[in-house]
């Protein structure tokens, strides 16, 4: 059972960065190229529950100090420094997350952003990658799931 | 009037405590329920809480039944901005005594229907 898709992550994604960065639809698409992305910073949040997983938010450090800039409304010349950055950026992940994670057919947890240049392992298995481009830049989301009927852990 | 603005994300508080700026508050900050509940119970004014659920210390849902435990906090208007949207979520937060709910991500133009709704800003007030 599928309860977590591309387009439903796009959706969420697509709300989260049009009313909290951008005030508008359209600087968040899908991107053609699957190239990773470079000097990546990742803020994730963790699910627990019936159908326990991970939401991750991955994008360029650069790209993430713009997401901070524009979510702060300050000018392209403000200065982020890494505590705005790793503050900023988990609580877009969070607010990413915590849509996904009301997706799921029955109630979970949400456990605190965590922001790192690479994602932990986890024992849920990535259900989704979507690589998107925001203002042009790379910014993937990607799902990990345990998607079992009544397997909390 | 006066607000308390609850989340353990400064960026976040920034944000909210924006938007109440605009439509005429005064504000404070906490990074958790149990910071902010020491400023109420050290005399602190507030005439609104926006309450993040999702915080370490002292989560927002533990807050508000805290807050609503205690009779001198009674006059205080609860409104938990989170990300926790599903409907037993809010259920169980308005159970416990939050007045109102605003999902996060949210617009300017939500906050301000939420707080005209609950009578603490003149209804067409711009934001």
């Amino acid at each position: 059972m599928t309860v977590v898709d591309v387009e439903a992550v796009f959706e969420i994604a697509e709300a989260v960065f049009a009313a909290m960065i951008d005030g508008d639809h359209g600087l968040l698409v899908v991107r053609d190229d699957q190239a990773p992305v470079d000097d990546p910073v990742v803020a994730w949040v963790d699910i627990c529950g019936p159908y326990p997983g991970r939401t991750a938010v991955t994008t360029s450090t650069a790209t993430a100090s713009a997401l901070v800039r524009a979510l702060l409304d300050v000018g392209a010349d403000a200065g982020v420094t890494d505590d705005d950055r790793t503050d900023a950026f988990g609580e877009i992940a969070n607010v990413v997350g915590g849509n996904i994670k009301a997706l799921l057919p029955e109630q979970g947890s949400l456990g605190l952003p965590r922001v790192a240049t690479a994602v932990p392992p986890t024992v849920d298995p990535l259900v989704l990658t979507l690589r998107l481009a925001w203002r042009g830049e790379p910014l993937d989301i990607s799902v990990w799931l345990t998607q079992h009927e009544g397997g909390a852990r | 009037m006066r607000a308390l603005v609850i989340d353990d994300s400064r960026v976040m508080r920034r944000i909210v405590a924006g938007n109440l700026h605009s439509l005429g508050f005064q504000t404070l900050e906490a990074a958790d329920g149990q910071q902010a509940l020491d400023l109420l119970t050290a005399g602190e004014h507030a005439d609104l809480a926006c309450i993040d659920w999702n915080m370490p210390v002292m989560d927002g849902l533990t807050f508000v039944t805290k807050v609503r435990a205690n009779p001198d906090l009674r006059g205080i208007t609860l409104m938990m901005v989170t990300t926790e949207s599903e409907q037993s979520q809010i259920v169980r937060a308005l159970a416990a005594g939050a007045h109102e709910y605003l999902i996060k991500p949210f617009t300017p133009e939500a906050i301000r229907e939420k707080l005209e709704w609950l009578g603490l800003v003149p209804v067409g007030e711009n934001v």
